[in-house]
């Protein structure tokens, strides 16, 4: 069976779920279900123990068979950073952490200076680190040495619904990684995200486009059909695009037999 | 007198915002409002993010001819004391608040910084996030709030017109403009991390405040490029001293500048209080805003039943508009799809901001981290 695995956890669904953005705590529920998610990541600012309307958490951890990934939102430094991931274990019991940092609240451009920082604390700490980052192969490659169980590079910027706008970053990444790559950010339409899914990709992480979607539920479902379909190609292997193995010089300095 | 800063008449990228304001604009106000809607959506979601005001203390020493706490009125002053600070973030956090900002007037003897600090703590105590709109005060005392906990600080320019501020402002350490203007960068200097800027609309042009305004959060975005900035609208609200706004401000024209807003500024906080209507709230909730505050008191305390009977007659800072409860608003937003967000920060991230000037400091780069930062005390 095709698993994704990150750590010593598989998953059998390659749709990541964020659960912010929702109009309401039961469609972002419904949308999960709709999705078919395993892995569904949640901001630690949007737990609330004291008020359970407002709370997140709740809700999301009484839904079976789905495992949380805490995110560190709201983080400008790497010592933020480490201490929500902290809280954030303490309070969900789960080993994954996205580490999210943003240091511009305006345009959430990952800062990769502080994410290695915090990641390579995370990794030494035992936690399964999922880094959210700028699609830059080197960093990567550093963020893979530091002992991080995948990276997750934007296919543009958090909810701009630009697509997969990086991909030629992405290919590289994706080329070059020994852990699992996951496009997170950015994505508008199921196409997209089976298109990372045939680039390689191991998985998606959607939000925006699911919660700001006419109809969450069911644009849930979509999404998860493109994910499998991509892998599926991805599986497959795509045939080669035309022009694309006809580019050499002919064989002439060969000779005639 | 101190000169302009350059930044004030910088029109590098003004064109389109001044475009979309101009009262011979040739964007009609419904395109305006789908396309801010639309960019709402995709940035946001259907959220909206919720805070509630406390007042502290409305002793004053400025005499600003618009405010109902200004130092000539005769209003009763009070202000809060520890326990009673304590007594009303326990009944906001009954209604669900677990965001506030906390309010005096100018600096006086009665309410000065020290009075303003031990306030931040006790509500950094109690509340998730916690921000100040007050006095403008010294990099080193915004570095000493946000120490205990200050995540943000608002502070309007009420008007960027020189002559109409000059006049407006009769007394009082408010009377700088220049100084005013300036008080965001030593916040910024300070560590806070949040800066919540806007003008008293109908005090001056309304479309000329509105671009100086989006001048000031351009600059501040550019050269403090970690702040995370916000736009208020308030509009001028009936007070205590019966001020007339010469430039009254009309429905239309707010949800223009706020549409204009958003365009221009697609990731920046937009805020929209409880001065406005009911029926302008709910309008514009979908349209642009993504912050708002909710069963606003004005007066000094008003959240805890047990208040001082003195502060009854208080007044307040000016009148409110939108009286719902918490809960009446909260069921608003639901209707139409929109999620009431009152926790979206978490303390994890309070402690001032790294800075330029941290920067500089050899001691602060991301390699040294240490696991809790200081206690206030």
């Amino acid at each position: 069976m095709d698993l994704l695995q990150i750590g010593s956890y598989t998953f059998s669904s390659r749709l990541i779920l964020g659960t912010g953005k929702f109009s309401n705590s039961r469609v972002m529920l419904e949308a999960v279900r709709a999705s078919g998610a395993q892995l569904v990541t949640v901001a630690l600012r949007r737990f609330n123990r004291e008020q359970a309307e407002d709370d997140l958490f709740g809700p999301l951890s009484s839904i079976e068979g789905i495992t949380l990934m805490p995110n560190t939102s709201g983080a400008s430094t790497a010592a933020e950073a480490v201490r929500a991931a902290h809280i954030a274990r303490d309070l969900s019991g789960s080993p994954f952490i996205k580490v999210e940092i943003h240091p511009n609240p305006q345009h959430l451009m990952p800062d990769p200076i502080e994410t290695f920082e915090a990641s390579r604390i995370l990794a030494k700490e035992g936690f399964l680190v999922m880094p959210y980052i700028a699609a830059d192969p080197v960093l990567a490659k550093r963020l893979e040495e530091v002992g991080c169980a995948s990276v997750m590079p934007l296919g543009s910027a958090i909810g701009s619904g630009q697509g997969l706008a990086t991909s030629e970053m992405l290919n590289i990444i994706i080329r070059e990684s020994g852990i699992p790559v996951i496009v997170d950010a950015g994505l508008r339409s199921p196409s997209e995200a089976a298109h990372a899914m045939e680039m390689g990709c191991e998985a998606v992480l959607v939000n925006s486009a699911v919660a700001a979607a006419g109809n969450p539920p069911v644009m849930a479902e979509a999404f998860a059909e493109a994910v499998a379909a991509g892998r599926k190609a991805f599986r497959a292997g795509l045939m080669e695009k035309s022009g694309s193995a006809v580019a050499t010089s002919p064989l002439t300095f060969l000779g005639t037999f | 007198m101190k000169t302009l800063p350059d930044w004030l008449t910088d029109n590098r990228d003004t064109a389109a915002l001044a475009n979309m304001l101009s009262p011979e604009s040739s964007r009609p106000v419904e395109e305006l409002a789908a396309e801010s809607r639309a960019m709402t959506l995709r940035r946001f979601g259907r959220t909206m993010t919720l805070y509630a005001p406390l007042y502290l203390s409305n002793y004053c020493s400025s005499g600003c001819a618009y405010c109902g706490f200004a130092s000539d009125r005769q209003t009763p002053r009070h202000r809060l004391e520890p326990d009673e600070i304590r007594r009303e973030l326990a009944a906001m956090k009954k209604l669900g608040i677990s965001d506030v900002l906390l309010l005096t007037g100018e600096r006086t003897a009665a309410a000065d910084f020290d009075y303003l600090q031990r306030s931040v703590a006790i509500a950094a105590e109690e509340m998730p996030r916690v921000a100040v709109e007050a006095f403008p005060m010294s990099i080193s005392e915004y570095r000493a709030l946000a120490d205990c906990g200050c995540t943000g600080i608002t502070i309007y320019q009420e008007t960027y017109n020189r002559e109409q501020y000059e006049e407006l402002h009769r007394w009082g350490p408010k009377k700088d403009f220049i100084d005013r203007l300036e008080t965001p960068e030593r916040a910024l200097d300070g560590g806070i991390k949040n800066v919540g800027l806007g003008v008293l609309l109908g005090l001056s042009n309304p479309v000329e405040d509105a671009l100086c305004l989006y001048r000031h959060v351009r600059h501040l975005g550019r050269t403090w490029w970690r702040a995370g900035l916000s736009v208020s609208f308030p509009r001028m609200r009936p007070q205590t001293g019966g001020y007339e706004p010469p430039f009254p401000v009309n429905d239309h024209l707010l949800a223009r500048i706020i549409f204009a807003f958003r365009i221009a500024l697609p990731d920046t906080e937009l805020v929209l209080s409880t001065r406005e209507s009911a029926t302008f709230r709910d309008g514009m909730a979908p349209l642009g805003i993504t912050r708002m505050s909710v069963e606003s008191k004005t007066t000094v305390g008003g959240y805890d039943e047990t208040d001082k009977p003195g502060n009854k007659s208080d007044k307040g800072q000016f009148e409110i508009s939108d009286d719902r409860t918490a809960r009446e608003f909260c069921a608003a937003l639901r209707h139409q799809n929109i999620v009431p967000v009152f926790k979206n920060w978490e303390p994890a991230y309070n402690g001032p901001s790294a800075t330029i000037h941290h920067e500089r400091d050899a001691d602060r780069s991301a390699s040294t981290i240490t696991p809790e930062t200081e206690t206030c005390h």
